[in-house]
């Protein structure tokens, strides 16, 4: 689902790269936490895998035709994201001025699937996060726990080839997160989806199948 | 992706109604103004060409005398109708008499009734059913409107009075085809002729040629072998002639509408930028959700599309509201004068109508530009984290150096713009100049601020305003954009308000010059009745001094309208006594005919003192000296002076019009009761110079007082811009605050950063308005003014007005930004420096 090739990565300025030469993939089904110190780089990384910072050099191949993000357009790398991409934030990121279901179906418009098929997907997922008749309520009336759900629905609704996570956890209580993190393992695995997850939470990272530590000198 | 686009334009309305509706309510103001003010001129000129057309006819050539005293002679007549070309002329003697003692003049027109039977049929005649004998016989034919308003009766006796001529007739009819609303009688021409002339010849000649004759190459061959004192024109001259001396003041009322477009448009343009910064989250999200970056840019132009639609729609139809509304009250008249006896009837236009939305929504789509392009070129994954960049990435404000030699650039490009003349009568080069005047003013703001608080900044203050002064330093965009709005509001305002008192003290020393006796009495361009000016120099009659002014016209150029000619009883070895000159005045040499030329007929036609002038009088061409330019704010299309020893010299006969009257001392009371008594016995205007000049000035406050309304529009979307865009910098900078929060400062000081935050951009606001304010009033005074109406006068800023409203604004700027300091010390200081959103 995921392809890294040699990437390299320095910011303007830098003395010296933020990374270089990594080297990973993530297979079909597989969820991989990626951990390592504050300002490591793991942000920026998962900005290149998303097309949103651009890599020095290197490969990113997403999905299944396993287009190259950095050779892309910025148009290009938007709709490679639309179809291809699923996100989950630490902060959740639902927008209040929409439906929890017109937030779930934002993915289904960008990435051009028919207004036919958004009831019933949008309310299949609901109910396999657990929450099943939210499609009408509006986010100021959500818990926390909620609102990341309502974020995981929105990141798979589309059927993605890979799940991008930036501590998915990281704003919920301990039994909250647990509850959380194991609905996005079970979607992930259930959708054959690939999944890579920034975590400073050594729990989180143990539940993952693959453990990447992103260090000054590379991946381990 | 529209279902998305929906979905977030109602979320934005919905979220942001006041400023939306605002919003939606100024663009819809620009488009009303602009398109009332072409659907009012438009029926005006229409009504005007109708009405000219019925009285006219449709002839192929008109030849008319240069001057009021001038006439068509006989033999030339006979000339034009022996031409091989020419199938039918028509002459008309068109004059202005009073019916009875009815003081309104009413337009006779003498016809030749088998020539106009062919020309103007709407002029024939219909013969009463109880009258005896027809129009050969002396009768006198009213139009319906006449009729009606002067409750005339077919058959009734007349008297119809023009000066000492007196002619006791009957109406013996009416003029069926005559449109509503045309007020008028007809009468053969001999009739009209043997009362009241002209005898060598007639007022008028309408020319229809024969089938495929050429028609403008027959008048080109005509206009050479006319007499000097004779013109040949094209029917539709005169409605071309009426709708080119409109058309200043239209454009000038038009830039105004553009003015009330471009406050919308600002209002739309803080309205979305605002509404960018606070959703740049969102629209983050929405990028990295796979949003392309066009989209991004699309979505806040459709979001100001939204707003132009209804807002230029609900234009159309206040637009048309109001033009009809203003028609009820005020007729055709915009207030220039021009079709001042004017009632059209109002209908919607789709054409322009169309071109008005469409400037609407522009206006809107322009506001909503830079926001867009700000939010297209967000960086996502930095904005997604912390929110909206001010400055992106790559987009640094030019360095200071930079800006100064931009500011250079535009302030040299000024004199020159306001050095250029009008193109086609049109102020262009002063209207741009004015655009960069302003453009200077917001471009100055940054380098200004600079100027006035950087010492300020390396100074011992009190923590909040250190705060304070340290961001406004910093010009972040949201500063720049409150200072904008009102340096631009403050300098339209301080421009109104500075253009209207230099008018208005020059108007108020200009009365005080022309007015020197204390009673007037006039007959409306008719000579006054011989009876009057017989009784007035009676021993008994209370007066010790008596001036006397006959009035006429001449025309210099036949594509503008004739100007005035004064005839008085001047002092020519003093007339400065009785005249405002504008500089020096020549003597007048002896044996020369002199004359005095106001400010408008100079500067249309280029003259200057002491030159040779070449006029129309008496139907022949004269030429005279002038010996001075006079200001005259009465006569747009300019005056002329002689005295009434040069006007006889000439042969011209002294038909007194205008009287200026001084009572003997001690006589006051009684020469009003005389005036009164006398101006109701034959149906003349009296009036104390007092009451004229209260008159005028009141006149003249009503015209301007549209430009009040616009001022306060102004205002307060300056004001309303300063408040979004500082409630928008303080939820911008929310972890900000509530850093300083967390490191001791309590509510009130947050909240008074906040208000010295506002208060120094309002200061700043306020003190490049004020400066650019008097540059632009300067320009529509020396400029635009002398350029479009040829007004000249000096520029005299209003002190007393401009320092209220600038306190005022600053005090409204100083409370707007408390609205903003209670959101700012509303904000959950834990919760926003834990980053949640």
């Amino acid at each position: 689902m995921l392809s890294i090739v040699g990437l390299s990565k320095r910011h303007p300025g830098a003395l010296r790269p933020l990374f270089s030469e990594l080297r990973f993939a993530i297979g079909t089904g597989e969820v991989v936490a990626l951990v390592g110190e504050s300002g490591v780089g793991k942000s920026t990384l998962l900005n290149c895998i998303a097309g949103l910072e651009l890599a020095d050099a290197g490969e990113i191949r997403v999905g299944p035709d396993a287009l190259d993000m950095l050779r892309l357009d910025e148009t290009a790398r938007a709709a490679l994201r639309a179809t291809r991409i699923g996100f989950v934030f630490q902060a959740f990121h639902v927008l209040p001025t929409l439906t929890v279901a017109q937030n779930i179906a934002i993915p289904l418009l960008l990435s051009g699937v028919t207004p036919a098929e958004h009831p019933a997907r949008i309310e299949s997922l609901l109910l396999r996060v657990g929450l099943a008749g939210f499609g009408p309520r509006w986010p100021a009336t959500l818990s926390g726990g909620e609102l990341q759900r309502v974020a995981i629905a929105r990141a798979l609704v589309h059927r993605p080839a890979l799940i991008l996570a930036d501590e998915p956890t990281g704003n919920l209580d301990p039994r909250t997160a647990d509850e959380v993190l194991t609905v996005l393992l079970e979607r992930v695995r259930d959708q054959h989806a690939g999944a890579l997850i920034v975590t400073h939470s050594q729990h989180v990272a143990q539940c993952c199948d693959r453990i990447l530590t992103l260090t000054p000198d590379g991946l381990e | 992706m529209t279902t998305l686009a929906w979905w977030l334009i109602r979320a934005q309305f919905l979220s942001r109604r006041t400023a939306t509706a605002l919003s939606m309510l100024a663009i819809a103001l620009g488009v009303s103004l602009g398109y009332a003010i072409h659907l009012i001129n438009d029926a005006a000129l229409a009504d005007f060409s109708r009405a000219m057309k019925s009285v006219q006819g449709e002839p192929d050539a008109i030849i008319v005398p240069r001057d009021s005293a001038g006439h068509v002679p006989l033999a030339l007549i006979d000339e034009i109708a022996g031409d091989e070309s020419v199938a039918l002329v028509a002459p008309v003697i068109e004059t202005r008499v009073r019916l009875g003692r009815v003081p309104t003049a009413v337009k006779l027109i003498g016809i030749d009734v088998f020539s106009a039977a062919l020309l103007m049929p709407t002029l024939l005649p219909r013969e009463g059913a109880a009258t005896s004998g027809g129009i050969f016989d002396g009768g006198l034919y009213a139009s319906p409107s006449l009729l009606d308003d002067q409750g005339l009766r077919v058959g009734a006796g007349a008297t119809v009075i023009r000066g000492e001529s007196r002619w006791e007739t009957h109406i013996a009819g009416d003029l069926p085809a005559m449109a509503a609303g045309e007020a008028l009688l007809v009468a053969d021409i001999a009739w009209v002729q043997a009362h009241f002339g002209p005898r060598e010849g007639v007022g008028e000649l309408r020319v229809r040629l024969m089938p495929g004759s050429h028609a403008e190459a027959w008048r080109a061959v005509w206009a050479k072998r006319l007499p000097p004192g004779l013109d040949i024109r094209a029917a539709a001259d005169n409605a071309a002639r009426i709708s080119n001396i409109s058309r200043a003041y239209r454009v000038n009322l038009n830039v105004l509408a553009m003015v009330a477009l471009l406050t919308g448009a600002f209002l739309v343009f803080a309205t979305q930028l605002t509404a960018v910064a606070q959703r740049s989250t969102q629209f983050a999200l929405l990028g990295v959700l796979g949003l392309p970056p066009r989209m991004r840019l699309l979505q806040v132009l459709f979001e100001g599309l939204a707003i132009g639609l209804p807002g230029s729609a609900l234009g159309l139809l206040l637009g048309y509201g109001m033009a009809v509304g203003f028609t009820r009250v005020m007729g055709g008249d915009l207030g220039g004068g021009f079709f001042a006896a004017s009632t059209p009837t109002i209908a919607p236009e789709l054409l322009p109508g169309l071109g008005f939305f469409i400037l609407g929504c522009g206006a809107s789509l322009m506001g909503a530009l830079y926001p867009a392009w700000l939010n297209r070129i967000q960086p996502l994954a930095q904005a997604l984290k912390t929110g909206f960049a001010q400055r992106p990435p790559g987009q640094a404000s030019p360095a200071i150096h930079g800006r100064r030699l931009m500011l250079l650039a535009v302030a040299a490009a000024i004199p020159l713009l306001i050095s250029l003349p009008a193109i086609d009568d049109l102020p262009l080069a002063g209207y741009a100049a004015i655009a960069l005047v302003l453009v200077l003013g917001i471009a100055a703001a940054p380098v200004a601020t600079n100027l006035a608080f950087g010492a300020m900044a390396r100074a011992a203050l009190p923590a909040p305003l250190r705060i304070a002064v340290q961001n406004v330093l910093q010009a972040p965009l949201m500063a720049q954009v409150a200072a904008s709005g009102l340096i631009v509001s403050f300098a339209l305002t301080v421009s109104m308000v500075t253009m209207v008192a230099s008018f208005r003290t020059a108007l108020d020393q200009w009365l005080d010059a022309v007015l020197p006796a204390p009673h007037y009495m006039r007959s409306k361009g008719l000579p006054l009745p011989a009876e009057l000016l017989a009784a007035i120099e009676r021993p008994d009659a209370p007066f010790a001094r008596i001036e006397r002014m006959a009035t006429g016209s001449l025309s210099l150029d036949p594509r503008r309208p004739p100007a005035a000619l004064l005839v008085r009883e001047i002092d020519r070895a003093d007339p400065g006594a009785r005249l405002p000159f504008t500089g020096a005045v020549q003597a007048a040499p002896e044996g020369r005919i002199t004359v005095w030329v106001s400010e408008a007929l100079q500067e249309v036609h280029g003259l200057r003192t002491g030159q040779a002038l070449h006029l129309p009088l008496l139907g022949r061409d004269v030429e005279v000296h002038i010996g001075g330019v006079w200001r005259d704010y009465a006569r747009q299309f300019g005056a002329v002076v002689m005295s009434t020893g040069d006007y006889r010299a000439l042969g011209g006969r002294f038909e007194v019009t205008d009287l200026a009257l001084w009572p003997r001392p001690g006589s006051e009371d009684a020469a009003r009761r005389w005036l009164a008594t006398e101006a109701a016995r034959h149906g003349i205007e009296s009036a104390e110079s007092g009451d004229i000049r209260r008159i005028s000035l009141s006149i003249f406050d009503k015209s301007f007082a549209v430009t009040y309304a616009l001022e306060a529009a102004a205002m307060l979307i300056g004001l309303f811009g300063l408040a979004v865009t500082l409630a928008a910098s303080v939820w911008l900078r929310a972890r900000e605050l509530a850093t300083l929060s967390a490191l001791g400062f309590d509510r009130a000081m947050l909240a008074r950063a906040v208000v010295f935050e506002g208060a120094l951009i309002a200061l700043v606001g306020l003190a490049l308005g004020l400066a650019a304010g008097i540059a632009v009033g300067a320009i529509l005074t020396h400029v635009v003014n002398p350029q479009a109406f040829h007004w000249r006068m000096p520029l005299h800023v209003p002190w007393n007005q401009v320092l209220p409203i600038a306190l005022a604004t600053l005090a409204a700027g100083m409370l707007a930004s408390r609205f903003a300091a209670r959101q700012a010390t509303r904000l959950p200081a834990a919760q926003v420096l834990a980053g949640a959103q």
